[in-house]
């Protein structure tokens, strides 16, 4: 993926006259500027910049009777909240932002592979890695705080505790791999989804690729939903407590 | 099953026949592109059986208790992103022998 850039991209590199470097060349041999070859860094600061955007505007203007954008905004927010107070018993309050925030995230940097001129970010693999990174810290750490360091690598072990040489090696590989499976399944998602209408929109450039682009808005909802749902399944396996 | 596995393998061997047709490529069946591609259409075949059954699983769930739709529909949901995770593996392995 690394020789195509958005729009925007090679817009700013030509008003910016930014330098061209050799490290990565277009597929016509064209080499590439800075911001051509770190395109999903500037699409993710595009879609973290709108999310923050957002945030504020519907921040300032918090009204009694709510307004349309209001609305919108408190049944995403209250949507979110449902999907966290549903998985976690203790305390869902506490875990609701982040989650919030990296599905707003994520959302956006799906739907802007939809609009001409942007790319997704979402289609690199080291945004999506770093989401699920943070997620793994995220949850290990509140694991550990809820539960003590000790008590919480211990509960690998699994119940039988003569066991424990063969479970805990497995969980803790099964904890890693997350990482892996949280991660790329988000990018080969909405990579293959651009690669699918890349090609249709080669061989037919006229509304052939629009149903495409329609299930791409489909796609993009439901792994966003999916993305911040595995999070609110791992933040509440880690921090649940055995009754 | 086996009847797909036999159509699966037979037609690598019409695409491996088809490729050395061509010239000047040296490529054996089980390496690069070709591989990429059959295994993908492979992963994808399972794929479609595996949430063919959930899809009707949870159908007939809802049908039979149209209140619990609300979770079945989620259950599912987390379930079809689980299966299509492992064709998405072989797509990623897919862009990476490219």
């Amino acid at each position: 993926m690394e020789h195509h850039a958005s729009g925007l991209a090679v817009l700013l590199t030509w008003i910016f006259g930014l330098a061209r470097h050799p490290w990565g060349t277009f597929a016509h041999g064209m080499p590439m500027s800075v911001l051509e070859r770190y395109d999903h860094l500037l699409i993710s600061c595009l879609a973290a910049l709108v999310t923050v955007a957002l945030a504020l505007a519907v921040r300032c203007r918090l009204a009694r009777i709510p307004g349309p954008f209001q609305q919108t905004m408190e049944y995403l927010v209250s949507f979110v909240r449902t999907l966290v107070s549903d998985n976690v018993a203790h305390e869902p309050d506490r875990y609701m932002p982040l989650i919030g925030t990296l599905g707003f995230f994520i959302l956006l940097n799906n739907l802007f592979g939809l609009v001409p001129g942007l790319g997704s970010g979402t289609a690199n693999w080291n945004v999506t890695l770093g989401c699920a990174l943070v997620v793994f810290l995220y949850y290990n750490f509140h694991g550990m705080r809820e539960h003590g360091i000790g008590s919480y690598l211990g509960h690998f072990a699994g119940p039988v505790w003569f066991l424990w040489i063969l479970m805990w090696p497995l969980e803790v590989l099964g904890l890693f791999s997350r990482i892996l499976s949280h991660s790329l399944r988000l990018f080969g998602n909405i990579a293959g989804e651009h690669v699918v209408s890349g090609i249709f929109f080669v061989l037919v450039p006229l509304v052939v690729p629009v149903p495409l682009m329609i299930m791409g808005l489909f796609f993009g909802l439901i792994q966003t939903f999916v993305f911040i749902m595995l999070a609110t399944i791992y933040v509440s396996g880690a921090v649940a407590h055995e009754h | 099953m086996k009847k797909f596995l036999t159509t699966a393998f037979l037609f690598t061997v019409a695409v491996a026949a088809f490729a050395q047709g061509a010239p000047g490529v040296q490529k054996s069946l089980f390496e690069g592109q070709y591989l990429a591609h059959i295994s993908l259409a492979i992963a994808a075949a399972g794929c479609g059986m595996a949430q063919g059954k959930a899809v009707a699983a949870a159908c007939e769930g809802i049908a039979r208790n149209p209140q619990a739709a609300g979770n079945i529909r989620t259950t599912m949901i987390i379930g079809l992103a689980l299966i299509e995770a492992l064709v998405i593996y072989v797509l990623v392995a897919a862009f990476a022998v490219h």
